[in-house]
């Protein structure tokens, strides 16, 4: 019955021909199949694709991207649809490419540190995949269970410890990637160091799929500290907290994660999947690991435990073992999703502050959440003071949603005064096109085009993401309206 | 405006031998003299080549006629330092020396060990990419550049990047400036992520005779492979070991940096599972070392010219120093010229100090280059008198990456006005 259905709709010469070069169980074009590919974490906006794409290698990623240029069909690359801010969402009716069927770990070299994937390969498997020999791939994105390494490339991913070992695009040795016009080209083909030429890695990695699509990646993968340990500390004053975290840092320490959540993120997690019993009635709480050499992690968590009480901590612990330290983390990395225990939606923000100013900064927060009087939760890495102030609203009040959209460009503008950014980790996608004009010039945002130029001239390649353009504002706003937040 | 023309004594000899200096040379003081000083030159169709504490003139480029020389030197001193937030804002003609000095009160460095810090500036070192054995560890300035000012060639100011330190709003525009020979833009302006100065610092030297090498290689791997944290491994030739310790065989180099109890069990650790063939010593005064280690290769500077110096940069995988270093020393036993060379074997990157006549110069880089390309590696020739460079490919053979670097350069400099000539395949 349904496949009759489907037969009756039109089938286009473009998806014949896209058909012809991925194969008919690699294409989705029905409406009904396409409906899952309208929006992508980032659920506030939806568009239609024109059809999804399942590549099983890089020569016909490179066959369909030539067919879209050729014929200046709008085209997109797409991971595990993941992503925060919008970028992969299809607003120009694209043909997705979707590179989650070229998931393999092509090679690991151990003697090197080096592994080489192919774009779709989940996250966590890569350390999943090493982890027998003693290695692990560091970019550690709360969503690593499902993420690619791929999409991570794209958003230049970062995660809860990357306050020590740095995010994906210090990690990240060579890439094959095709360009839109649909050429193959690799950098740094075998992962070797300072290849003579302008830093092509640098740019790709964290371009949001606007410069090309990545088809293998050689990472640096890294040998497990030989012993970790890991402190919660309660905070009865979220300033006693906040100082904590300056003084941990400036007492010469680089803990590997050094994360913080404030009460109603409190409240949220407590009430999510994974609560550990925390006390309700503190202000805020700490978790901070260290890693390396066992001999010497002991003097650093005596030092942080001496910080903490320092700052009047109400409670300080060292989890007791692998287990406890497990449960501490899933709770915190499962923080987002929680939220909606306590609120029908809510809206992530990504906002970075230098350290100094984190007392300041949640401070203003707060009379933005007192002012649109929207909930705010704050669940963020302390260390690196990237914060991801999550405002809870519920789209079924009339307003509320356009309301916490605008608490979020709030806080954003509220970090971006502070001398901070608009995004850590989460990239501007859709989302923050406009927030850059926080942070950039328009003489700098065309600095930024005309390197997009240089790779994608046409601009068919993940259009209208990224940059603001002068025309945009009004049609978000309309398209905000039309659309219901679903979660 | 006031050109601040000054006696420019060495730089303008060693611009005779090294080239990429122009006979008229300029000093602004200010961002605002710099955006002046290439607007005019951008408008009026001149060449502008760009210098900073002057160690590089022998690194890239063959031409020897540009207009003016834009030197950094006078723009320097730090602008901005928030202890708490662990990052510094410097200006480019800050030497590298300086920098580390002025952190070191606040127990925070900049984690870069690029060579001649002392005269070289951080403006010159981003430019060129530099580090050094410490990039095992603490990563080279694209890992810690966070945000700069820059001068465009049509004189527009761009801000890229910003001073935190984590951040992707938009493309990572403060890496295309890096390692990019001042070809892109005049960077007046840099950020810095910073690091506490290790608690304790130690460096252990295990060193082998040639035919123990392979025993050597296979502790590397082992180290590699363990709980260590080693900062660096550095293998060094005999000749280098010669210079640095008077000791003429293989060395390894293991810097290591933490709290003194990990440092001490990292040394422990090393002298339990040593081969036998391998003789460890500890260096009694590790930053003195890394000084006198900063200082081995000729610049720009330094170099006087008794002898041809030559020094490249190779990089390969990691464990590919070993076959690299090893060729190296069969060089340098031919007896034509003298090969010192170290190279990372976390890393992959090595450096080639050749001292000779101008011939066996030329014909030992001509080698080294096709020994790094049948390794699937690269060599870059880092200094060089200019009239050599000329004889040679000192970027080594560009691929199909070659028309992008064209396009960047041409959306960001059309008028070819920075540094024309300076960078791989001429740009």
């Amino acid at each position: 019955m349904l496949l009759r259905k489907k037969q009756k709709q039109d089938v286009d010469s473009d998806i014949l021909a896209l058909t012809k070069i991925v194969g008919t169980k690699s294409i989705l074009h029905y409406k009904e199949d396409l409906l899952s590919y309208d929006c992508d974490g980032f659920t506030i906006h939806k568009a239609m694709p024109k059809a999804v794409i399942f590549p099983k290698n890089t020569e016909e990623v490179s066959a369909a991207v030539k067919y879209c240029s050729d014929r200046n069909i709008p085209f997109l690359a797409r991971g595990a649809g993941t992503g925060l801010s919008g970028g992969a969402i299809p607003l120009n009716n694209e043909v997705i490419i979707s590179l989650v069927k070229m998931k393999h770990l092509l090679e690991v070299d151990y003697e090197n540190r080096q592994a080489t994937v192919q774009p779709g390969f989940v996250n966590l498997k890569l350390t999943n995949s090493i982890s027998h020999k003693g290695y692990y791939y560091a970019p550690d994105p709360s969503s690593q269970y499902v993420c690619t390494i791929g999409g991570n490339v794209a958003e230049n991913a970062g995660g809860a410890h990357c306050l020590k070992y740095g995010v994906t695009t210090n990690h990240i040795l060579g890439l094959e990637v095709v360009l839109p016009d649909g050429e193959i080209i690799e950098i740094s083909n075998n992962g070797v160091l300072d290849m003579p030429g302008y830093d092509l890695l640098g740019i790709l990695t964290g371009s949001e799929g606007t410069l090309g699509i990545v088809t293998k990646i050689i990472v640096r993968i890294l040998k497990n500290p030989e012993a970790k340990k890991t402190v919660l500390a309660y905070f009865d004053n979220v300033e006693d907290g906040s100082q904590a975290v300056s003084d941990i840092i400036s007492a010469g320490i680089i803990p590997a994660a050094l994360e913080m959540m404030d009460q109603t993120a409190i409240e949220g997690v407590e009430k999510g999947a994974f609560p550990v019993g925390h006390p309700d009635d503190i202000e805020a709480l700490l978790l901070i690991e260290v890693d390396g050499i066992a001999e010497g992690i002991e003097e650093q968590i005596d030092q942080i435990l001496s910080v903490c009480r320092n700052r009047n901590v109400r409670e300080v612990k060292v989890a007791r073992d692998e287990e406890e330290r497990g449960r501490w983390w899933a709770n915190r990395k499962t923080g987002f999703g929680a939220m909606g225990a306590i609120s029908p939606d809510y809206l992530v923000q990504d906002g970075v502050i230098p350290r100094s100013k984190l007392p300041e900064v949640l401070n203003k927060i707060r009379s933005i959440s007192d002012e649109y009087e929207l909930r705010i939760a704050n669940i963020f890495h302390a260390g690196d003071g990237n914060l991801h102030p999550l405002i809870l609203f519920d789209s079924r009040i009339e307003g509320e949603t356009d309301k916490a959209l605008k608490a979020g460009t709030a806080c954003l503008k509220a970090c971006a005064d502070a001398g901070g950014s608009i995004t850590g980790e989460h990239g501007v996608g859709i989302e923050k096109k406009e927030e850059m004009r926080f942070i950039f010039s328009d003489e700098e945002i065309e600095a930024q085009t005309a390197i997009r130029d240089v790779f994608n001239p046409n601009n068919l390649l993940n259009q209208g993401k990224l940059f603001p353009t002068p025309s945009r504002c009004m049609d978000i706003k309309k398209v905000i309206k039309e659309t219901a937040v679903t979660k | 405006m006031d050109n601040h023309l000054l006696d420019v004594a060495s730089l303008t000899d060693s611009g005779r031998r090294f080239g990429n200096v122009s006979s008229k040379i300029v000093y602004p003081e200010s961002e605002d003299e710099v955006v002046a000083l290439v607007t005019e030159a951008n408008d009026t169709g001149k060449k502008l080549s760009i210098v900073s504490g002057g160690t590089k003139l022998g690194y890239g480029g063959t031409k020897s006629d540009y207009d003016l020389t834009l030197s950094l030197k006078k723009l320097s001193g730090i602008i901005e330092h928030t202890v708490g937030d662990m990052t510094v804002t410097v200006k480019p003609g800050t030497t590298v020396t300086e920098l580390q000095t002025f952190l070191g009160q606040y127990n925070q460095m900049v984690s870069l060990d690029p060579s001649s810090p002392s005269t070289a500036t951080i403006g010159g070192v981003i430019a060129a990419n530099e580090s050094g054995p410490k990039r095992l560890k603490y990563g080279s300035a694209r890992d810690h550049v966070i945000g700069m000012r820059v001068v465009y060639a049509n004189g527009k100011i761009i801000r890229t990047g910003g001073k935190v330190v984590k951040n992707v709003a938009g493309y990572d525009m403060n890496k295309l400036f890096i390692g990019s020979m001042g070809t892109l833009g005049v960077v007046t302006e840099i950020t810095l992520k910073l690091r506490p100065i290790p608690k304790h610092k130690s460096l252990v030297i295990l060193s082998v005779r040639e035919e123990a090498l392979d025993n050597l290689k296979a502790f590397t791997k082992l180290v590699q492979d363990s709980l260590l944290e080693p900062v660096s491994l550095e293998l060094v030739t005999p000749s280098m070991a010669k210079r640095l310790i008077d000791r003429d065989e293989y060395c390894l180099l293991i810097a290591l940096e933490d709290v003194k109890k990990s440092v001490q069990f990292q040394e422990v650790w090393i002298d339990q599972h040593k081969p036998e063939e391998v003789v460890m010593t500890a260096h009694p005064t590790p930053d003195y070392f890394w000084k006198t280690f900063s200082e081995l290769a000729p610049n720009s500077l330094t170099d006087v010219g008794e002898y041809t110096h030559g020094v490249l940069k190779i990089g390969t995988k990691n464990l590919d120093v070993f076959p690299l270093l090893q060729e190296c020393v069969r060089t340098h036993h031919e007896g034509r010229i003298k090969v010192e060379a170290s190279g990372g074997a976390g890393h992959g990157l090595s450096t080639i100090i050749l001292s000779g006549n101008d011939a066996s110069v030329v014909d030992a880089i001509q080698h080294f280059q096709s020994f790094a390309t049948a390794l699937n590696g690269y060599a870059v020739v880092k200094h060089l008198p200019s009239e050599l460079r000329k004889e040679l490919t000192i970027w080594g053979e560009h691929d199909g990456l070659f028309k992008l670097y064209k396009g960047i350069k041409y959306k960001q400099d059309p008028n070819n006005t920075l540094n024309q000539q300076r960078f791989i395949g001429g740009i």
